[in-house]
């Protein structure tokens, strides 16, 4: 038996259009994407009509702090909603259901966005409202872009690491940080390094990382199928300190007798962060018996964590990784318009007392309706 | 809640262009809970094209803190309306 995700069409329509708002974060995005009516598949494309996004940028050395980054969405949210509407040249009535992220995620900024959708919604005759989790947003859309059907998902971003399989209608967790995200890791020593934040801290800890050459010895923190990064943080950090503080000092490769650099320290973190989740997904997939590897979320634009993965998913039998790049991977409004659109078909909708955004929301919280494999 | 009554307290009372609007933010704005619930109550309403928030707290700081939170989202939401009301059956350009 296969769901049914044709109960709920509106008379005389063939498809469904989803307005998606999402700003769990310092990204604020609307997407709006459409779904013909029947299942999807390769045939059968969700199609994507704007995925407009706006970044709430820090000097370097700062972080977005909750306050100020609902300040930005605040700011930006009705522009940026209306700029989506006209790039996909749709009109309000054209529209199935808003969808917007319930959690998890900052607080503040999540209630500032989910304040425009509400309004919006009651605005234009009670156009259902439909709250997603910002995990299963990445999953799904991170699915149907790709194509993988039952990946083995690696969740990395700057407020989330998992390593999640699909069960029985629960994206079951099966591995996970211990303390912080692997994106706030790399974020922090940006930081520290006074990297700047533009266009991703991220991106630029990248960037110096294809110069390093030598590998310091950084803690390697996987417990189980768990691992730990503060550790490994704090140390690394020490080191920069040490090395361009006030009084600095000269940190010599043990090999080449060559000073250790920036670069190389950001060589350095990368290879143990990735390391690590490449061996917590290797071990998930040896247990669900898969040879699939989709990564989503932020960091998972990151091409060397790709490359790493692919040489781990070459060793198995028709192994094969999905990955998207940083207009999917990167929290954006349109997979909260996909995830939302196939809970919405399943029958979903939140009354407006039932909208309270949540910090805290785990990605097994959710019932997947919409798959039953 | 009403049954507690708090020293400090203070009306916001927001006209609206038509009651319509003054109900809509009413109820965008009562489902999310307020963070120190034996500090500070909010209660909305509207009453005809007035959009109505009463502030009860322990001290006018905390007052203070939740009338400009409130208004923030105020903002938002007439934002929204000024952009979208009457609207849906429209084009943006």
């Amino acid at each position: 038996m296969t769901v049914d995700l044709d109960q709920y069409v509106k008379p005389g329509k063939g498809h469904y259009i989803a307005l998606g708002l999402e700003g769990s974060a310092n990204k604020l995005g609307v997407g709006v994407i459409k779904h013909n009516i029947g299942p999807l598949s390769q045939t059968n494309r969700a199609e994507v009509l704007s995925n407009i996004r706006d970044t709430y940028v820090t000097p370097p050395g700062e972080g977005f702090l909750p306050r100020d980054t609902a300040r930005h969405h605040r700011n930006w949210v009705v522009r940026i909603i209306k700029k989506a509407l006209i790039e996909a040249n749709i009109k309000g009535t054209d529209i199935d259901c808003i969808c917007f992220t319930q959690g998890p995620g900052m607080g503040a900024p999540l209630q500032s966005v989910v304040i425009a959708a509400r309004t919006l919604a009651q605005l234009w005759n009670n156009i259902p409202l439909v709250g997603v989790n910002h995990c299963i947003g990445h999953i799904e859309m991170g699915r149907e872009i790709t194509g993988a059907d039952n990946p083995v998902v690696l969740y990395v971003s700057g407020g989330n690491t998992q390593v999640i399989a699909y069960s029985k209608q629960r994206y079951r967790i099966f591995g996970e940080t211990l303390d912080i995200a692997i994106g706030n890791c790399l974020d922090r020593f940006a930081r520290t390094l006074k990297i700047p934040n533009e266009p991703a801290p991220g991106y630029n800890i990248e960037q110096m990382a294809k110069k390093g050459k030598h590998l310091i010895n950084l803690p390697y923190t996987v417990k189980g199928m768990d691992m730990s990064m503060s550790g490994i943080l704090g140390y690394i950090d020490q080191l920069a300190n040490d090395m361009f503080g006030k009084q600095p000092k000269k940190v010599i490769d043990e090999v080449s007798g060559e000073p250790i650099t920036p670069e190389d320290l950001c060589f350095s973190l990368q290879e143990i962060l990735f390391s690590m989740l490449v061996e917590i997904t290797e071990r998930a997939l040896a247990h669900v018996n898969s040879n699939q590897v989709l990564i989503v979320g932020g960091v998972g634009s990151n091409e060397r964590l790709q490359e790493m993965m692919k040489l781990m998913i070459q060793d198995r039998k028709n192994g094969q990784i999905y990955a998207t790049d940083e207009r999917f991977c990167i929290d954006n409004g349109i997979m909260i318009a996909h995830a939302g659109l196939l809970s919405y078909r399943t029958g979903q909708t939140n009354l407006i007392n039932d909208t309270v955004c949540t910090q805290r929301f785990r990605t097994d919280e959710v019932f997947i309706k919409w798959r039953d494999d | 809640m009403d049954s507690i009554t708090l020293p400090y307290s203070l009306q916001l009372e927001v006209p609206f262009e038509t009651a319509k609007q003054a109900i809509i933010a009413a109820s965008t704005l009562s489902p999310d809970p307020i963070l120190k619930p034996n500090e500070v109550s909010v209660n909305y309403k509207s009453d005809e094209n007035k959009l109505i928030c009463q502030f009860q707290a322990v001290s006018d700081r905390v007052i203070r803190v939740a009338v400009s939170n409130v208004i923030e989202n105020i903002k938002t939401i007439i934002e929204c309306i000024d952009e979208f009301d009457g609207k849906e059956d429209q084009y943006f350009n």
